[in-house]
């Protein structure tokens, strides 16, 4: 469902900068949709294994077998996330069919990488959002909670520069804020400053994401499993 | 008349005690009501990014109300619950007609999307310091429940539509709210479109709704918003129109198929 909303956030962001004549805005309004629709798709997915096993019974096979739960759920969200860079291609249509803006990649090489850790981070986010969701009353209601808040502080469209300072230690250890940055610089012609660095952090704390989700998921596992409720659905 | 109001009445109890199993008074502060405010703050802080205060508040506005459309339109899938749960066949072979139950079952996501929409516009009006002149304000308010109200109207029209296709029900609602929020005036004018998707944009609801609770804010003259009001009223009552004459067809269609008990 996130790739089906994409042209609609495209067209959005696209018309509220061009309207506004700031057409230097263009990289920030393209590369929104595509962290949004990455982020989406990977929570709904991470939300839905836990939620879909349950509701098919087979939560307790996946448990009971030898492979390790948490890599199991890292591998399946790591192929939906893939998928989520078909996003990318969307809004390169829709800027140009509907805007006529043609999206100019001044380095393409930093461009890709970060795409590619920013699929391995989100991945490894999503293991920590897997293990939650088996204890929310409502997978649901959860991934909706964590949409805007983490566009805000991730400044998935508007760089965390412009939120108050209290709140930038919080946005720094979120990694959607480091691949935002990195993405829109690596649109701007101007020479990019400690890439290696940004992308070790997005790197950084998508394996840290994963670390905490991997802990996260044995232990909620191990109590459901204690109090018998694992094939609750 | 009173039959009508009583169905209406237990529909809507019923979509209550539904609504009840999703949030909890914490979960809606903590979960949904920082979620909306979060949503409300994206879409100001693109003002900032323009460098326009003016602008920051436009969009804080438009962010606000569409949240009354977004939550209203919740309906569309929660119309689709009832046939998950097995129990459209005896909706459909009941007395009454599909589509009043199902107008009172959603019935709480009006009175949702307005607590969420006025909520998250005074916590957002407070950060961004948006003037809010007394007592205009107060009219904010039925306004805003005049926008979740024609929302809720095309929401139960497409409801009747996925209930034919189950599993589009959440697709149909999120491209119709992205819709709404890429061409109903929520970020750029409706102007600002080609003539098409003008003509689009001012038959969806908000778009008037919207307009009348700026020039509110603004100052303007109720000469110059009522007209929006009654655009917004008429568009949500037209709405209402197309669901009446297409929802119990609609409804009852997996009659004819055998497919009523499916729940996809």
């Amino acid at each position: 469902m996130p790739l089906v909303t994409v042209p609609l956030f495209t067209v959005t962001f696209l018309a509220v900068v061009r309207h506004a004549g700031r057409d230097d805005l263009t990289a920030y309004a393209v590369m929104a949709p595509v962290l949004i629709a990455l982020w989406q798709l990977s929570l709904l997915d991470s939300g839905e294994i836990i939620e879909a096993d349950r509701w098919q019974g087979v939560l307790e096979v996946v448990i009971a077998a030898p492979a390790n739960v948490s890599t199991v759920v890292l591998g399946r969200v790591f192929a939906v996330t893939a998928v989520a860079f078909l996003a990318f291609i969307e809004v390169w249509f829709v800027a140009r069919a509907l805007f006529g803006v043609t999206i100019e990649f001044h380095h393409p090489g930093l461009f890709l990488l970060t795409l590619a850790a920013s699929g391995l981070a989100m991945s490894g986010t999503a293991v920590i959002m897997a293990a939650l969701f088996v204890l929310a009353r409502s997978a649901r209601t959860f991934q909706n909670s964590l949409s805007y808040p983490f566009y805000v502080l991730g400044g998935v469209l508007v760089p965390v520069s412009f939120l108050p300072d209290w709140l930038e230690p919080l946005s720094s250890v979120v990694f959607l804020s480091w691949s935002a940055d990195l993405l829109r610089d690596s649109l701007d012609p101007a020479p990019v400053s400690g890439a290696a660095v940004r992308l070790g952090m997005v790197l950084a704390l998508g394996t840290g994401g994963f670390v905490i989700g991997r802990l996260l998921l044995r232990r909620i596992l191990n109590r459901v499993r204690a109090d018998g409720t694992v094939g609750y659905a | 008349m009173r039959h009508v109001l009583r169905v209406l009445r237990h529909a809507a109890a019923t979509g209550y005690q539904d609504y009840k199993t999703i949030y909890t008074w914490r979960t809606w502060l903590i979960g949904w009501y920082l979620r909306v405010v979060a949503q409300v703050v994206f879409f100001a802080l693109i003002g900032e990014l323009l460098g326009s205060r003016a602008r920051t508040h436009e969009l804080l506005v438009g962010a606000a109300v569409l949240l009354a459309t977004v939550t209203s339109f919740i309906a569309v899938a929660s119309t689709a619950w009832e046939r998950w749960a097995g129990t459209l066949p005896l909706l459909v072979a009941s007395p009454s007609s599909a589509v009043v139950v199902f107008a009172g079952r959603s019935v709480t996501f009006i009175g949702d999307g307005v607590v969420t929409s006025l909520g998250s516009f005074l916590a957002a009006a407070a950060i961004f310091d948006l003037p809010l002149p007394w007592p205009r304000i107060l009219l904010v308010a039925p306004l805003t429940l005049l926008v979740a109200v024609s929302s809720y109207m095309l929401a139960i029209f497409l409801g009747g539509l996925v209930l034919r296709a189950m599993s589009t029900r959440n697709v149909v609602s999120n491209l119709a709210t992205g819709t709404i929020m890429a061409i109903g005036g929520v970020v750029v004018p409706v102007g600002y479109y080609p003539q098409p998707v003008q003509w689009l944009a001012n038959i969806l609801p908000l778009t008037h709704g919207l307009e009348a609770i700026r020039d509110l804010l603004a100052g303007e003259a109720a000469a110059e918003i009522l007209p929006n009001v009654g655009l917004e009223a008429a568009v949500g009552l037209g709405w209402l129109g197309l669901a009446l004459l297409t929802f119990n067809h609609l409804a009852e269609s997996g009659r004819r198929d055998g497919s009523i008990e499916f729940a996809s």
